[in-house]
C-alpha cells in the first residue's frame, strides 16, 4: 500500500504571534517551528503502523522553502520513507493543495491533519480530494484498512460515523487515530539517508489575497470571588461581564 | 503543562554560543548535522513532557521503598527504562561498535537537562547504568563487554557505581570489601556497599554492580583498590540468570530524590558471590575517577535543571499572583487601585533574575565542559590536551556552582511563593529538597574544593589556569567590541586579576610547606573561582546577543537577546562582587578553622 501524509510546519505553540506588511503577512522573525502535531501525532503515525502491519511504503509531503526540511527529517526520523518538498512558499490553503495534489497521483491513500494549529482552516484536505476526484472523510479517529477497503470511524455531533470506503481516499487525522511516537536515535540518523525529493511547484494563478491578519482579543484576567459572596459574582457578571 | 525548561535557551547556548554543529567536521561526530541534534533534542523533550515531567510529583509522592524483601520504585521508572533502551539515548556517546550513537557529550548533557528538569528523580536509573556500561567498555575484557554492556544499553539492565562502605565515605583508602582469585578467574567478593543509588528494583532483570574492593595482599590505601563487575544474578551456560549471592538489605529513606532508591548491598553472605576485574589490578578508583569525572558533570547538570524548573514554577507564580501595589512617583500606594502581580515588584524580580542568572549561567558552564571533553577526545590532535586541561580544571566547578547556587536560587524561587513555597501544594518545596543531594553526590563540595585548589589549579604548573585566562582574555577582547558592554569586560579583566592575586597568596602557604593552611579555605576559593567562571560565561552569552542584535541575525526574538544582556548586567552588578569579600577572607592573616592543640573552640 502506498500512503502520502501531508505535513505543514507551524509555530510551536508558545510562539508569540505577530504580523507585519500593515497586517498581511505572519511574522515568523524569533518563532521556533515544530511538525503541525495533527499531521504528526495522528496522520503520519497511524500510516506508519499500516505500514509495519500491511507492508508498503509512507512518503511525507510538504510545501515550503528549504527551512522546512528539519520537518521532514523529524517525519523521516520517525518512520516515512520517503520525502517530498515542493519548493515553494505556502500561499494559502489552494495552492498548497494544488501543489500537493500534482505530487499525490498513484497512493492508495492520503492524509492530512483535521487543520493546522496556526491557521485552524481544515480546507487543504478536502481540496486536495477535490483535485484528485478521490473521496474524502474528515476528522477522521480510527482508521482500519484490509485489502482496497477501509473502515474510517469519525467524530461527529454527539457520537460518531463508521464509513466503509475503498481505497484511493483522502482522510483528515483527529486525536484517538494513533498514539504520538518520538524518534529513536537510529531512526534520526537514518533519516539522513532517505531520500528527501525537492521538486518544483506547478503553476497555478492563486486568487486568494489576504486582506489583514488579526489577533484574538487577549484572555482577560480572571477573578476569584468568594463561594459565599454570591451578590458579588451576580454584581460583576452583570456591571463588568455584562452577560447577565 | 508547566514550563519546565527552555528550548530556546538551550538551543541558544548550544548552536550561537558554542556553534556545535561545528563538532560534525570532525569524523567521530561526521553522521550528524544541526537537524539531527535538534530532531533528537526535540524528541528527548516529547518524551519529557509525555511521561516525564507528569510524573515528577507522583515519585515523590509514593517514593522508592524497601519492602518485604523488595525495592519497590514507581512505575514510571519501567517506563524510562524500556523508552530510553529502545530510544538509544543510554549508549548515545559510545562507539557505534558497542551499540552507541558516537553523539557528542555536549548534545547528550543538553538532552540530559531536558530530562532532568522534568523529573530528576528518574535519570539518575539510565545514567548510572550508562556511567557503568561505560567503564566497562573502556577498560573491561571484550568478553565483559559482549556479556554486559548489551543489555545494559537496551535498558534491560540497570548499572551501579558500588563506592562507598559503612566505614568509607569520602576516604575511599579505607575501603574493606575484599576479592579472592578464584580458579577460574573470577574473584570471590565480600563485603557491604552503602548509598548505592538505583541499586534494585523490579523493572530490570539484573544489575550489574561496578565495585571497588581490596584484591588479597593489596597494597593499603587507594593504591590496593580494583574495580570488578558484580552482577545481581550470573549468567549460567544456558544463558539463564541465577542468584550471584548479592543481597539488598534494606534502603535509605531521604529528604530528596525520593523517586530514586538508594540501597545497601551485601555482596558473598553465603560466600558464593562471584566478580570480574575490569582494568588492571590495583588500578580500580584510576579506572573509576575517569567515569567520576563524568558523573560530576551529570551532577552539576541535575543541579542546574532542577533549579531551571523550579525557576519556570517561580516565574509562573510571581506572573499570576496579585498582591499589593507598586509605589507610586512620590512614594505613595494607590490602595483603591487592584492589586498588581507580585512580578511587579522590584525583591521579586530580583530574586527571579537571581534564579535566571545562576542556571542559564550554570548550564553555559555546563556545555562549555562538555564541549571541551569531546574537543579533548575527539578534536584535532594539536588541541586535545588543552582541551583536557581546561576540562579538568573546570569540572569540580561544574559540578559545585550549580549545586550550592542552585540551591539558593530555588530558596529565592521559594521565597517568592511565600508561605505556599513551604506548603506542599506547589512543588518548591520538592525542588528545594530534591537539589540538596547534588552537593554532596559524587565528591562533596569540600572535596570539589580540595581538588579545584589542592590538585587543578596548580597541576602542570598552573598550565590550566593559563589556558582559563586565555579564554576569558578572547571573551573581554569580543565583548571590548561593544561600547555599552566594555565597562563589563573591565569588570571581569579585574575579577581574573582578583582571582590570580589570591591564589598567589595562597600558594605563599603551599611554598612555605603550611599545607593544611593553603587549603584550609579551599571551599571559599571555590566560590570565589566559581564566580568569575560563571561572570565570564555571563559575558560570552552577552556578546553573542549583542551581536545578534547588531547583526539582525537572529534566531530568536529581539527580546530574547536584550534579556541576556539584562541578566549578564544583573550578575556582574549583584553577584561577581561577592569575590572582593571572599578573596578579603582567603587573603585575612588569621586562620580560624585550622585545629590548634588545647584550644576547645567548638567545646
Amino acid at each position: 500500500m502506498k500512503q502520502l501524509v501531508c505535513i505543514s510546519k507551524t509555530p510551536e505553540t508558545t510562539a508569540k504571534i505577530n504580523f507585519k506588511d500593515g497586517n498581511t503577512a505572519f511574522d515568523e522573525s524569533g518563532v521556533q517551528f515544530i511538525m503541525n502535531p495533527y499531521d504528526e501525532w495522528y496522520a503520519l503515525v497511524r500510516a506508519i503502523e499500516l505500514k509495519e502491519s500491511l507492508g508498503g511504503t509512507v512518503t511525507v509531503i510538504n510545501v515550503g522553502p528549504a527551512s522546512n526540511d528539519v520537518v521532514i527529517r523529524k517525519a523521516l526520523a520517525i518512520g516515512a520513507d520517503e520525502g517530498i518538498r515542493v519548493d515553494a512558499e505556502p500561499k494559502s490553503a489552494l495552492y498548497v493543495a494544488k501543489q500537493i495534489a500534482a505530487n499525490a497521483e498513484g497512493f492508495d491513500l492520503v492524509y492530512c491533519g483535521k487543520e493546522t494549529i496556526d491557521y485552524n482552516g481544515s480546507e487543504v484536505g478536502a481540496m486536495v480530494a477535490e483535485y484528485l476526484d478521490q473521496p474524502f472523510v474528515s476528522f477522521a479517529t480510527k482508521l482500519e484498512v484490509e485489502g482496497n477497503s477501509a473502515t474510517v470511524t469519525r467524530d461527529i455531533e454527539g457520537g460518531s460515523e463508521i464509513s466503509k470506503i475503498d481505497t484511493p481516499f483522502v482522510l483528515s487525522a483527529a486525536k484517538g487515530m494513533a498514539e504520538q511516537r518520538i524518534p529513536n536515535m537510529r531512526g534520526i540518523m537514518m533519516a539522513k539517508k532517505k531520500p528527501l525529493n525537492v521538486v518544483e511547484p506547478v503553476g497555478f494563478d492563486d486568487k486568494v489575497v489576504v486582506s489583514s491578519f488579526t489577533l484574538p482579543d487577549a484572555k482577560t484576567e480572571c477573578k476569584m470571588i468568594d463561594p459565599e459572596n454570591m451578590d458579588e459574582l451576580v454584581r460583576l457578571l452583570q456591571e463588568e461581564a455584562k452577560v447577565l | 503543562m508547566a514550563k519546565y525548561m527552555s528550548m530556546d535557551n538551550l538551543r541558544f547556548v548550544l548552536h550561537e554560543m558554542l556553534n556545535v554543529e561545528e563538532l560534525c567536521n570532525l569524523p567521530r561526530f561526521s553522521e550528524y548535522d544541526k537537524d539531527s541534534f535538534d530532531i533528537l533534542l526535540d524528541s528527548v523533550k516529547g518524551a519529557a513532557d509525555q511521561y516525564m515531567y507528569p510524573t515528577f510529583r507522583d515519585c515523590d509522592h509514593d517514593p522508592a521503598r524497601f519492602e518485604d524483601g523488595k525495592v519497590i520504585v514507581h512505575e514510571s521508572v519501567d517506563t524510562m527504562m524500556k523508552q530510553a533502551g529502545e530510544n538509544g539515548t543510554i549508549g548515545m556517546t559510545f562507539d557505534y561498535e558497542v551499540g552507541g550513537m558516537q553523539l557528542p557529550h555536549t548534545v547528550e548533557v543538553a538532552c540530559g537537562h531536558i530530562a532532568e528538569a522534568a523529573n530528576n528523580n528518574l535519570t539518575g536509573y539510565t545514567g548510572l547504568t550508562n556511567g557503568s556500561a561505560n567503564l566497562i567498555v573502556t577498560f573491561g575484557s571484550q568478553e565483559l563487554i559482549d556479556t554486559y554492556v548489551p543489555k545494559m544499553l537496551a535498558g534491560k539492565w540497570g548499572g551501579t557505581m558500588c563506592l562507598t562502605e559503612p566505614q568509607a565515605g569520602s576516604s575511599l583508602s579505607d575501603i574493606s570489601t575484599s576479592a579472592k582469585l578464584n580458579d577460574d578467574g573470577s574473584y570471590n567478593i565480600v563485603g557491604q556497599k552503602i548509598f548505592i543509588s538505583g541499586g534494585d528494583h523490579e523493572y530490570c532483570d539484573n544489575f550489574v554492580h561496578l565495585v571497588l574492593a581490596r584484591i588479597e595482599g593489596a597494597p593499603a590505601g587507594t593504591k590496593g583498590i580494583s574495580l570488578f563487575v558484580v552482577p545481581k544474578n550470573r549468567i549460567q551456560e544456558d544463558q539463564s540468570l541465577t542468584s550471584n549471592d548479592v543481597i539488598t538489605a534494606g534502603d535509605f529513606q531521604k529528604m530528596g530524590q525520593r523517586g530514586y532508591c538508594t540501597t545497601h548491598l551485601v555482596f558473598g553472605e553465603k560466600d558464593d558471590c562471584k566478580g570480574w576485574l575490569v582494568g588492571p589490578e590495583n588500578k580500580g578508583l584510576k579506572c573509576m575517577f575517569q567515569m567520576m569525572n563524568a558523573a560530576r558533570i551529570d551532577v552539576g547538570c541535575t543541579a542546574a535543571s532542577v533549579a531551571t524548573a523550579a525557576y519556570y514554577a517561580s516565574l509562573q507564580y510571581a506572573k499570576e499572583r496579585p498582591q499589593g501595589r507598586r509605589i507610586l512617583s512620590g512614594g505613595v500606594k494607590n490602595v483603591e487601585a487592584e492589586q498588581t502581580t507580585i512580578i511587579n515588584h522590584p525583591d521579586v524580580r530580583r530574586m527571579l533574575l537571581l534564579q535566571k542568572s545562576v542556571i542559564e549561567g550554570s548550564l553555559a558552564l555546563l556545555l562549555q565542559c562538555s564541549k571541551y571533553q569531546d574537543l579533548a577526545e575527539h578534536g584535532p590532535e594539536d588541541t586535545r590536551t588543552q582541551n583536557h586541561d581546561l576540562l579538568e580544571l573546570l569540572t569540580p566547578i561544574a559540578k559545585t556552582y550549580p549545586s550550592e547556587m542552585g540551591r539558593v536560587s530555588i530558596s529565592n524561587g521559594l521565597q517568592i511563593f511565600g508561605g505556599y513555597g513551604f506548603c506542599t501544594e506547589f512543588p518548591l518545596e520538592q525542588y528545594y529538597r530534591d537539589i540538596r543531594i547534588m552537593s554532596l553526590y559524587e565528591g562533596t563540595t569540600g572535596i570539589q574544593s580540595l581538588d579545584l585548589l589542592g590538585r587543578k589549579v596548580v597541576s602542570k604548573n598552573g598550565e590550566a589556569m593559563k589556558l582559563l585566562t586565555k579564554e576569558m582574555i578572547e571573551t573581554i577582547k569580543s565583548a571590548s567590541n561593544y561600547d555599552d558592554l566594555k565597562p563589563y569586560a573591565e569588570k571581569l579583566k579585574e575579577a581574573s586579576k582578583t582571582l590570580e592575586s589570591t591564589l598567589m597568596h595562597l600558594l605563599q602557604f603551599a611554598m612555605n610547606g603550611q599545607h593544611e593552611r593553603y587549603i584550609a579555605d579551599a571551599t571559599i576559593f571555590m566560590e570565589l573561582m566559581s564566580n568569575v567562571t560563571i561572570a565570564w560565561q555571563w559575558l560570552k552569552m552577552a556578546t553573542v546577543a549583542k551581536t545578534a542584535l547588531v547583526t539582525g541575525n537572529m534566531t530568536f526574538g529581539s527580546e530574547f537577546y536584550e534579556n541576556k544582556i539584562h541578566t549578564m548586567k544583573f550578575y556582574y552588578k549583584y553577584e561577581l562582587p561577592k569575590i572582593f569579600s571572599a578573596s578579603e577572607t582567603l587573603k585575612h592573616k588569621d586562620s580560624l578553622t585550622i585545629l590548634e592543640e588545647n584550644k576547645a573552640v567548638l567545646a
